[in-house]
């Protein structure tokens, strides 16, 4: 199942104004490590629907989210709940650290 | 021998940086009716001077006030200290444990005397007393309280505009004067090298454990008045639309959306109609779904206290904020806001005791965020940075007085640096020299006398304690000048002054392939250095790391490189700007010498000499500036209406304060009571 690509203003909507808890994927397209973590996370995607929001930027063409998170390199895994930032993983990461954070940000 | 005290209760009211001849000015014009309370009730000299120690730097002469003792004595010779590693650089020195001289405030609470030490950037921190009866925050740096340890994110100005698309975040950007804070290229105001734990590196933890800084001063662009008069901030522009999404915004408000932390915080605010259907506030939100704002901004009123989650590196926590609107379009089509940097409300690791600052912040309020942005845009002068001062001293006041009142301290030693802070980024201003010709000295001449009148108002909260039985001094460390020229590269407080020392061939820095200097000495080829405010050092073999001078050639070379100092002559005015130099064995004349004072002391000339800590402190300066520390002294064991003609030093401060409790001379005292001011004879 794909990820969402969020530009700037959808980012604002989804991530802030809805308060939906999300994860959003900072990747490139020709950066290997992201052409391993997408799929990995489009393959978790299903198993969160309606509890937990995938979503992705896509960091050359929106160059301003990236350098507004102060981001170095991707890909970067960044979590949100409640309109408010809840922490990244970075770089190549397991299925389970994603888990994790999952967990952990949405309290459970 | 054992002596009657002239008082019980004495408060130091510390004012860095404060000039008795500028402040004259002001009271000739009758607008330091407070200064002129304690002068009328009091004793001074005529020129209300105080003969500052040598170097006219923080550290040392609040060391100096605090010891009685030379700088050469109390071993705090500069802002920084000589790195005992490296020629080139300097360590931390706002360290009691450096300073090789009794601190008075040791004698008063062993003596029983409830005292406190509040903010002293010289040999305060951490306490050297177990006595119960002291108490000691901060002092690690010379700005405000907690302002070294606590900061969690930068100050930031939010513009936001219907024509803004999207939301845009510029970290640190060197703003040049009068460009109005629109993201046009984002890639161009980036800059990789901006350091943003410069506090941290400062005074932090890193620095006070004593690790190396190594700051070169090669020309003009690396001297502290033009780095100073830079203002960098986290610039945000945010679009402003229809408010849409939010819980309970009212009708007609518009948001747009603030980013702090980094760029990882994100808050949405709302600008509000009055009745008449004007914009008139702004309200800034957790998230679109809160019910209540954190705060309700109003037009030209500055709030602090503002509590709000702050997130650096990845920690969130609880912080306070001050905040502004700079403009507000009526109409609802532009809005400028202002938010300082924020403050980690939790950290007390720099009170002793830990109980005060729960009492403080109780009973008074949260430290409230100081501005450091200003320099050469008036606008933010005027806006941010005056009042954010102007509202950190009356916090700081009510601190003192709270602790006065409710909490029964008995001597109080306190310091604030409001003028220190605008001078190093404005006074040069103060003069149009042609590198700031874009700028007026009207503007800036009205900013000194903005901050040397909150500073009266700051007085004024203190006069009452006169008719409380206190005695009550008004000190400072070292005036600034005004500058006549701009200074040569040379004894500038930061580092490594290459320039003067090259041109001299004493220093070599290497080349790159066009033969211009790059920023590393050249060790084999080098003789000596210029570092810190005053000092020479030698690189003599044997006694530093690369030493090429035989320690048998020594005096020889000292003796050239003095007539060389002399003999140079500024090339932008051909006039000769080394004002004296003495050998260290020499420099026990002004109480510079020993092993922190270098090879050679050396100081520049009237005239040539930068804000303070280069010159002697009889310097003089434009618009009335001088380097001369003030002293003032008031209230129960002063003479009344008195003025002395007495020379009254620096290093008399502490043993007066000594007579007047009745205590003994701190250990390594220098200095003489001022006896000639005391009500009784001693």
């Amino acid at each position: 199942m794909s990820l969402e690509q969020l530009n700037s203003n959808r980012f604002e909507e989804i991530i802030y104004d809805n308060c939906e808890p999300s994860l959003v994927i900072f990747s490139r397209k020709d950066c290997h490590v992201c052409k391993e973590i997408v799929p990995m996370l489009e393959e978790m995607k299903p198993q969160y629907e309606g509890k937990f929001g995938f979503y992705y930027v896509d960091v050359e063409e929106d160059k301003t989210l990236f350098q507004r998170f102060s981001l170095k390199g991707v890909p970067q895994v960044l979590f949100f709940r409640e309109g408010e930032y809840r922490g990244k993983v970075a770089g190549k990461v397991e299925e389970e650290s994603i888990e994790e954070k999952i967990a952990e940000v949405l309290g459970v | 021998m054992k002596r009657t005290a002239l008082t019980q209760k004495l408060l130091v009211l510390g004012v860095d940086g404060m000039d008795p001849r500028i402040s004259q000015k002001f009271l000739a014009e009758g607008k330091m009716p407070n200064l002129q309370k304690f002068i009328e009730r009091g004793s001074a000299r005529k020129d209300l001077h105080l003969l500052g120690a040598i170097p006219t730097i923080t550290p040392p002469c609040w060391t100096t006030l605090a010891t009685g003792a030379y700088p050469g004595t109390h071993g705090i010779t500069c802002y920084w200290r000589q790195s005992p590693e490296s020629l080139d650089a300097v360590v931390y020195n706002m360290d009691s444990r450096n300073c090789t001289a009794e601190q008075i405030w040791n004698i008063t609470s062993e003596a029983g005397l409830k005292t406190l030490v509040w903010h002293w950037p010289g040999s305060s921190w951490p306490p050297t007393s177990h006595s119960e009866n002291l108490s000691v925050v901060d002092g690690t740096q010379p700005g405000s309280v907690n302002m070294g340890v606590a900061q969690l994110d930068w100050e930031k100005v939010i513009v936001a505009t219907p024509d803004i698309k999207e939301v845009r975040y510029a970290p640190r950007v060197d703003k040049p004067a009068g460009v109005g804070c629109i993201i046009a290229d984002l890639e161009g105001t980036l800059d990789n090298e901006v350091d943003d734990e410069m506090m941290e590196l400062w005074w932090g933890d890193t620095a006070r454990e004593g690790g190396e800084i190594r700051t070169y001063v090669m020309d003009d662009e690396d001297t502290e008045v033009v780095i100073g008069s830079k203002v960098a901030y986290d610039i945000v522009n945010s679009p402003l639309k229809e408010a849409t999404g939010w819980a309970n915004a009212p009708e007609g408000a518009k948001e747009f959306t603030i980013l702090t932390s980094g760029g990882v915080m994100r808050r949405p605010a709302l600008i509000l109609k009055n009745e008449a259907g004007e914009y008139d506030r702004v309200a800034i939100y957790k998230n679109k779904k809160a019910e209540a704002p954190i705060v309700t901004l109003e037009r030209d009123i500055m709030v602090t206290g503002i509590m709000d989650d702050v997130t650096k590196k990845e920690v969130t926590k609880p912080a306070c904020r001050s905040m502004k609107i700079l403009e507000l379009d009526s109409a609802g089509n532009k809005v400028r806001v202002w938010i300082s940097n924020a403050l980690d409300i939790s950290n007390d690791q720099l009170w002793h005791q830990k109980s005060l600052y729960k009492d403080v912040v109780n009973n008074v309020g949260q430290v409230p965020p100081v501005s450091l942005i200003g320099g050469e845009d008036d606008e933010l002068v005027h806006e941010i940075f005056e009042p954010s001062w102007a509202i950190y001293d009356k916090w700081q006041a009510d601190c003192l007085n709270y602790c006065i009142k409710e909490k029964g301290y008995d001597v109080v030693f306190s310091h604030l640096h409001n003028i220190d802070c605008a001078g190093h980024q404005l006074w040069h201003l103060g003069k149009t020299l042609p590198p700031w010709d874009h700028t007026d000295e009207k503007t800036f001449q009205g900013f000194i006398e903005k901050f040397y009148l909150q500073t009266d108002d700051y007085l004024g909260e203190f006069l009452y304690l006169l008719d409380e039985g206190w005695t009550v001094l008004v000190v400072s460390d070292h005036g600034l000048i005004v500058g006549e020229n701009v200074p040569p590269i040379l004894g500038e407080y930061g580092g490594l002054n290459t320039k003067v020392m090259e041109d001299l061939g004493y220093t070599v820095m290497k080349k790159d392939e066009n033969g211009n200097s790059i920023r590393e000495v050249d060790w084999e080829k080098t003789r000596a250095v210029q570092i810190r405010s005053n000092y020479i050092y030698l690189n003599i073999k044997g006694r530093d790391k690369y030493g090429i001078v035989d320690p048998k050639d020594q005096y020889d070379l000292e003796e050239q490189l003095i007539s060389d100092l002399y003999n140079y002559r500024d090339d932008r005015t051909g006039k000769r700007v080394v004002g004296i130099c003495l050998r260290n064995k020499d420099a026990v004349l002004i109480g510079a010498n020993g092993p922190e004072c270098g090879d050679i002391f050396f100081s520049i000339e009237e005239g040539y000499n930068r804000l303070h800590g280069d010159s002697i402190s009889t310097s003089e300066g434009y618009f009335d500036s001088s380097v001369s520390p003030i002293f003032v002294a008031a209230g129960s064991g002063i003479k009344s209406a008195f003025t002395t003609d007495r020379t009254i030093r620096q290093v008399d401060v502490a043993p007066s304060i000594s007579v007047l409790l009745g205590l003994r001379y701190p250990a390594q005292c220098e200095g003489a009571p001022i006896y000639q001011i005391f009500s009784e004879e001693i």
